[in-house]
């Protein structure tokens, strides 16, 4: 087991309070749901389990007092309801396409998939899936997009178009935390202000900036 | 198609500068010592990333020295030396100027692009040697690509394919790339880098393609049909941004997964913002609204 403080990025003997926060930013980091639909989603759960472990580990070898044993695992359920289509005729097939496309096989999903002239609602979601594993996004929000205006009752299509578009609100905020575009001026508001001032400073005889 | 990858300097220590820098400096002088003066004009920032990165995935315990250099006669700077990786991206510097400038002769033709690549020929026969197996997956992706451009190919998401995995390619660095682990995040961080820099290029050359009529994957995605340019960027341009700031995300969660010892601070700027940045200025949102 690596080092359990460095695993949650924490300073060695710091308050169990600042445990338990660094624990739940990692864990809300590499939350499932964050990587639901990536090709990275294995590496996501080995990095939370090992974040897991190493909560684990602080909080039952507290540095002075023993603390009660953490129970459960964190970051659960997100499991995936593989039933949505049972009613349907075929919806056998495309429940073995989707646990081809979870288990990493997306070659072969993608052949069953082309295989079949069944052009509804869950074949473009499906499709949408496996676009999206492969890096191509534009492809992959029509084809869910296809399937929501097929079957708009769908909640799971709906879930998917809606993570698809909350994805990129979640790497602005964490843009916007790291400083961007926080407060402060930006270049623009920058030089309004010089220009601004150096006009003051004509008017009281001096000049900042001799061009203008 | 190069120089796109920038740090977001005012957020900046100075100390994550200075290392930046000193990766920069590493790069270049790298190029001139192994390769020739002439080859450092082809420098770019986006090899600087790349040396940052690889070294960050590696823990590489990098050498920084004060030297001196051509460019800068006066100050000594400081730059990193006698690293493999800084190498191997002052390498793929080279390689991937001496392709561009190929397809640059290919597409205008002109005078600049061969006189260019006879110079660097010698260069780039030893480096083809060097990197064999990447050479060779490179000229098949640069191959696919312009046979996409000549079927005139309308998703951007497969004009772009071969550009991806060409940057896969450059990103997964062999030594590396011996953990599963580093190498499917190495591979898929170069994916998505190469994809944002294709579709941020082809957004940027959007006019001067519809002025020659190049092709653009834009223009026939969204079927440009003689309006106004300007009319037509306001249409698309909600539907690229989408494309874009979604790569980013998966670069930034990719990125959190490799296990990153050094450097973090600068990878994070430019991952979380620097790139963010130059998409807002080529779209021509965030807050200078202007296109630049």
């Amino acid at each position: 087991m690596n080092n359990p403080y460095e695993v949650l990025g924490i300073k060695e003997g710091v308050s169990e309070d600042e445990i338990k926060k660094a624990y739940r930013d990692m864990v809300k980091k590499y939350h499932p749901d964050q990587y639901q639909d990536n090709p990275l989603s294995k590496l996501a759960e080995e990095k939370l389990k090992e974040i897991n472990e190493a909560y684990d580990y602080l909080m039952k070898n507290p540095s002075p007092k023993r603390q009660t044993a953490y129970n459960g695992n964190s970051g659960g359920n997100s499991g995936n309801n593989a039933k949505g289509w049972s009613g349907q005729a075929d919806g056998e097939f495309f429940n073995q396409v989707k646990s081809h496309i979870n288990s990493g096989n997306v070659k072969l999903a993608e052949d069953m998939l082309e295989g079949s002239n069944n052009r509804t609602a869950p074949w473009y979601y499906l499709k949408g899936l496996i676009f999206m594993r492969r890096g191509w996004y534009d492809e992959a929000y029509n084809h869910i997009q296809t399937a929501v205006n097929m079957d708009p009752s769908n909640y799971e299509y709906r879930n998917a178009l809606g993570r698809m578009s909350n994805s990129n609100n979640a790497y602005r905020t964490n843009s916007f935390n790291r400083g961007y575009n926080k407060g402060g001026p930006d270049l623009c508001t920058m030089c309004q202000c010089l220009y601004c001032s150096d006009c003051c400073c004509e008017c009281g005889g001096g000049d900042l900036i001799s061009c203008c | 198609m190069f120089g796109y990858i920038v740090p977001e300097k005012p957020e900046m220590k100075i100390k994550e500068y200075e290392l930046f820098r000193a990766y920069y400096c590493g790069v270049c002088k790298s190029i001139a010592k192994r390769h020739g003066q002439f080859e450092r004009f082809l420098l770019n920032y986006d090899s600087a990333f790349l040396a940052v990165l690889l070294s960050a995935a590696a823990g590489e315990i990098v050498n920084v020295q004060r030297m001196r250099c051509i460019a800068h006669p006066v100050e000594k700077r400081h730059m990193i030396s006698g690293s493999g990786i800084v190498d191997y991206a002052s390498d793929f510097n080279v390689l991937l100027a001496y392709y561009s400038l190929e397809d640059k002769r290919r597409d205008d033709g002109g005078f600049v692009p061969i006189s260019a690549m006879l110079v660097l020929r010698k260069v780039f026969r030893k480096l083809k040697r060097k990197y064999a197996d990447k050479c060779s997956i490179i000229e098949m992706r640069l191959n696919e690509l312009v046979q996409l451009e000549k079927a005139k190919c309308a998703s951007m998401d497969m004009a772009a394919e071969p550009f991806a995995k060409l940057m896969e390619e450059v990103t997964a660095y062999g030594p590396l790339c011996k953990s599963e682990n580093v190498d499917k995040a190495l591979r898929w961080i170069g994916y998505n880098l190469g994809k944002w820099i294709y579709i941020l290029d082809a957004f940027d050359d959007l006019e001067k393609d519809i002025k020659d009529k190049n092709y653009n994957p834009l223009i026939y995605q969204y079927k440009y049909s003689n309006t106004d340019i300007i009319e037509f960027k306001n249409e698309i341009r909600d539907k690229v941004e989408f494309n874009l700031t979604y790569s980013l995300n998966e670069i930034s969660r990719a990125f959190e997964l490799l296990d990153v010892k050094a450097n973090k601070e600068i990878l994070e700027n430019i991952i979380y913002m620097g790139m963010l940045r130059k998409t807002e200025k080529i779209l021509g949102t965030g807050s200078c609204n202007k296109v630049e």
